[in-house]
């Protein structure tokens, strides 16, 4: 079995980013860059209903419309829209405004007698109207039971009940959804926005019903897409059939607007949660009903899997006796994708809120009874080591025993992944050139985490160069195949195939040049000795140099305003695992992230949806409140460097803990429980018991 | 957006002829440009401002200060003489959207911008301030929503220069027909609260010239509390101000935004402040009497101890 060096130079440094220069002289070019000759921009008309029944769809007048070259409707009338924002129409043309222009002139008969629901609370009921007429909202409770809770319970010494729920997120990336797409009688190739080219590559080929071979999909650079960018989307499959209609490249790029209807979200969590422990702080009982919504279906075109509403419980801890019940309800909402880590941010926010509330009632301090009842050894030791860093002991106080009218308050929570170890289909080739350059190619492309970088400090470890002798491709599936980034499998996925061509390309060199070693100093000498045939060698994964799954523990310290409910995160300390590690920067980076994500799922973000019009209320950034510079606490990561476990890969559990660190932090702050994601100032203020009734008008 | 002419006026009275009756002010644009790409308004001219002369100027005063209507936020927040005559003022530039906006929005567009409702802003809801027959925020999402709601729209005044040019008693110099026409903050905004249509008591084609500010108040302060630490609307904000004597409050004024159509002002509160040495439960007094008549909504109740806080804390910070 293969194993990786045991003094690496580059692998488990502080390599640079390889791309770094490109990305901030604005010289990368991202899929919303891309300019194809004779390009057109492309529009989308959207449902202005929550529910409705389309009739008819008159694209005469848009068509009439100067600049206008191509519209299409996304099926033939009639056909029912089932959540606002639903695509109805597109358009292509020579400017944006053209496009807004025609998108008005598009006429549309619709029936919009139907209602709708659009609030979970309200859809679960049995007299509320119904998303699909053939089925209940609720779907069937899918329940997991082991021992006998009900019993277990009567056995402990204390027992919590709460009530701990999360709203739906949106994943709203920097870079919204789409793609140039330019079909011919050649094939079509698609420039796009993604996180997985051959799932676009399949999602297109099967949309448009073209062999796959005639579907090429290119993505050097992309901003962002946490889960929801696997699939070509219906906005990339409505860009192929304008850019047919049009005869040219049809730009699609969603607005921000749009990008808050329809192209995924992580489902909401109603965590109705009962646990106990004995004396002895052993948990010893758990039940859960819980219910979410992931729109009007989960996973829709989602290649990633999951982003169903299900979560899993009771997560990290063995319980002995638990009853657990789970239903997914439907409303008038754009449907689900997956979202980073799917299920186990609201899964770690209800288990570890739970966990701190028990420890409270058990007079325990919650570090030492998660230690009691936490049996990963990897998380007790991140306990540890993150403890020190923190100042746990000398941090802690008795919840609400801060003094003042701003409070300070500390918590933890931890994490658990169980992807992170890669995909093993992954191959990929490397050119190597008589003049001793060498450029790796591999299907897979970079979401933004420095996939291209890790490439480059494996090659360069491996062959005795440096990083910035390597030339890295990926991002075209005309590269040898590999899978989308996505849980957490990238790093894992590539690193080993990297490791293979290299181990090959050398042997073979060695028996071309009849150098004994052709690494470092003997590269060149070694190349040279090609001649005038550049050597091309390929690679395939390998077992034992990547594994799973990944752990992690995070501590949060707040400050909360108990006068006007603002809560500050001032510090977190983020301790994290995923085996060797390639390189810090990107690693701190991708850590880094997940912390400012799992802030924004604690205090700010939320899809609002209005229950009046059912639209989506927040669809901006001014609404839609995601965390800025000015939010950002101290972040401090500390990494578990574990070489012996081979590459996991990191992406989804540094996200995972922080919501439950941080409102274990608010609820050590001011003594009582909020409830509810996003900890906002209303609902501090409401869980102190400072607000008066509504006065009814 | 829909069409429209675009000019470039160089005095206020052509500003005036250009604009007509269905056209629009372009100053800094960040309020404007966004509503007509919204297709939320229509304008059929745009008439550029910014060359106006003499209308970018902060000029120093005995009696007050003017800040010109193209004077931009961040040059509020740089100028250290205004600072130190009016802390208040310089603490709500402060506070102003990004340093990005804060560069090219300009007083008068801050005094004039529409409501932030997000029923107003949505382009499928067409709620009362846009002519429709419903206030959807009163019947349902009304988290943002004023606490002063006794009438109809309640959308809340959200400029924070608004706010602190209440308490520091400042009036608007507006050019109505032709003529140079003062208005205090209440003034300005008081057709808000009649008519569900109006964002404040401007006409078609008047324009706000400039702002004065007198200077009998030394000392003045604002705060306010928002979602997120920057770059957020106001939950609730607050602004006083007053000349503080031996420790006592004269002729003190306080003036809050986002929770009425205008800065709310309660008079019988600066009348009872007047005098008075401040201290926690004299502040507290006071917010008691400003937030007397609130009527919070469903969602919004969380504002009335909110304010207070704010009240008593904005208050406290006024030094002698």
């Amino acid at each position: 079995m293969s194993s990786w060096p045991s003094n690496p130079k580059y692998i488990s440094g502080s390599v640079k980013r390889v791309d770094a220069p490109a990305k901030v002289t604005g010289r990368a070019r991202y899929a919303s860059d891309i300019q194809a000759p004779g390009w057109l921009y492309g529009m989308i008309l959207r449902s202005k209903w929550p529910s409705a029944k389309i009739l008819s769809v008159n694209l005469d007048k848009a068509l009439k419309v100067p600049g206008i070259k191509a519209a299409v409707a996304v099926r033939d009338a009639p056909f029912n829209v089932r959540f606002y924002g639903e695509e109805i129409a597109a358009v292509a043309g020579t400017s944006k405004q053209a496009c807004l222009d025609a998108l008005r002139a598009i006429e549309v008969k619709a029936d919009v007698s139907k209602d709708f629901v659009v609030h979970e609370s309200d859809a679960i009921k049995e007299d509320s109207p119904r998303v699909w007429e053939d089925s209940a909202n609720a779907g069937a409770p899918r329940a997991h039971n082991k021992g006998d809770a009900e019993s277990a319970f009567s056995e402990c010494a204390a027992v919590i009940e709460g009530f701990y729920t999360t709203p739906v997120l949106i994943h709203n990336p920097m870079e919204t959804h789409g793609s140039t797409v330019s079909w011919t009688d050649e094939g079509v190739t698609s420039w796009a926005s993604t996180q997985g080219i051959s799932s676009v590559q399949d999602g297109l080929a099967g949309a448009l019903q073209l062999d796959r071979s005639r579907v090429r999909v290119l993505t050097d650079f992309m901003g962002g897409g946490f889960g929801s960018k696997f699939g070509p989307g219906a906005e990339g499959v409505l860009a192929a059939r304008l850019s047919q209609q049009a005869k040219a490249p049809v730009r699609l790029m969603l607005t921000r607007f749009d990008q808050n209807l329809a192209v995924g979200n992580r489902p909401s969590s109603f965590q109705k949660i009962k646990m106990g422990a004995t004396s002895d702080g052993k948990l010893h009982a758990f039940q859960i009903e819980n219910y979410g919504t992931a729109g009007i279906g989960a996973g829709g075109d989602s290649g990633g899997g999951g982003g169903g509403a299900n979560i899993p419980s009771p997560y990290l801890y063995k319980v002995p006796n638990y009853r657990v019940s789970q239903t997914s309800v439907a409303v008038n909402a754009g449907s689900s994708r997956a979202f980073r880590a799917p299920g186990h941010p609201p899964a770690s926010y209800g288990m570890e809120c739970a966990m701190d509330d028990l420890a409270v009632k058990l007079g325990m301090d919650p570090l030492e009874f998660r230690l009691l009842n936490d049996s990963s050894e990897i998380r007790q030791r991140e306990y540890k080591t993150g403890a020190e860093k923190f100042g746990w002991k000398e941090k802690y106080q008795k919840p609400g025993s801060s003094p003042g009218v701003i409070k300070t308050g500390i918590g933890c929570a931890g994490a658990a992944w169980p992807g992170g170890r890669g995909a093993s289909y992954t191959t990929g080739e490397a050119q190597i050139n008589p003049d001793g350059s060498v450029e790796f190619r591999l299907g897979v492309q970079d979401i933004g985490t420095g996939t291209k970088t890790v490439i480059a400090v494996v090659a360069a470890e491996m062959l005795g160069l440096t990083p910035e002798q390597i030339t890295v491709k990926v991002g075209d599936t005309n590269f040898p195949p590999g899978p989308g980034s996505g849980g957490s499998t990238t790093c894992p996925s590539v690193s080993p195939v990297v490791y293979d061509i290299c181990a090959n390309a050398l042997q073979q060199l060695q028996a071309k040049s009849g150098l004994p070693d052709a690494r470092g100093d003997n590269w060149f000498p070694a190349c040279k000795k090609l001649g005038v045939t550049p050597l091309k060698v390929s690679g395939q994964w390998q077992e034992g140099l990547a594994s799973g799954p990944a752990y992690g523990v995070q501590f949060a310290e707040v400050d909360v305003d108990t006068e006007t409910g603002l809560v500050t995160a001032k510090k977190i300390v983020a301790v994290h695992d995923c085996g060797l590690i390639i390189d810090r920067l990107t690693l701190a980076s991708t850590i880094n992230g997940g912390v400012i994500m799992g802030m924004g799922y604690a205090l700010y973000e939320e899809r609002v949806m209005d229950s009046l019009s059912g639209v989506v209320l927040n669809p901006n950034f001014e609404t839609y409140k995601v965390s800025g510079i000015s939010d950002m606490p101290d972040i401090e990561v500390v990494l578990i460097n574990m070489p012996e476990r081979g590459v996991v890969g990191i992406g989804e559990p540094a996200t995972v803990p922080t919501a439950g660190a941080i409102a274990n932090a608010v609820a050590n702050a001011i003594g009582v429980r909020v409830y509810s994601l996003p900890i906002t100032p209303a609902k501090v203020l409401a869980a102190l018991g400072k607000v008066p009734a509504p006065v009814p008008s | 957006m829909n069409a429209f002419e675009y000019a470039t006026a160089l005095s206020p009275d052509s500003a005036r002829s250009l604009v007509g009756n269905q056209g629009a002010y372009l100053a800094g644009g960040n309020d404007l440009l966004g509503l007509l790409k919204d297709y939320l308004i229509n304008a059929d001219i745009l008439v550029n401002i910014k060359s106006l002369p003499g209308l970018n100027k902060i000029e120093p005063g005995r009696r007050h200060w003017t800040l010109g209507t193209l004077v931009t936020i961040a040059e509020i927040e740089d100028n250290a003489g205004l600072a130190q005559a009016f802390p208040g003022l310089h603490d709500a530039a402060m506070e102003i959207a990004s340093p990005q906006i804060r560069n090219v929005a300009t007083v008068g567009g801050n005094l004039a911008q529409h409501s932030r409702c997000w029923y107003f802003r949505h382009r499928d809801t067409v709620c009362l301030k846009r002519g429709g027959d419903l206030c959807y925020a009163r019947e349902s999402d009304n988290r943002y929503h004023s606490l002063f709601t006794g009438n109809t729209c309640i959308s809340p005044v959200v400029s924070s220069l608004a706010t602190t040019f209440a308490a520091l008693d400042a009036t608007a110099i507006v050019l109505r027909n032709g003529k140079e026409t003062p208005m205090k903050m209440d003034a300005l905004y008081h057709r808000a609260w009649e008519n569900p249509l109006a964002h404040n008591s401007l006409d078609p084609g008047d324009l706000i010239l400039r702002v004065e500010i007198p200077t009998s108040r030394r000392s003045s302060a604002y705060m306010q509390v928002s979602d997120k630490h920057a770059f957020d609307w106001a939950l609730v904000s607050c602004a006083a101000a007053a000349d503080v004597v031996d420790g006592k409050l004269a002729h003190p004024r306080v003036a809050l935004g986002s929770i009425s159509p205008v800065p709310h002002q309660v008079e019988a509160a600066n009348q009872f402040l007047n005098g008075k040495t401040l201290d926690d439960e004299t502040a507290s007094a006071a917010a008691d009497m400003i937030l007397k008549e609130a009527r919070p909504l469903e969602h919004n109740a969380y504002k009335v101890p909110m304010a207070h806080a704010l009240i008593r804390r904005t208050l406290l910070k006024l030094k002698g």
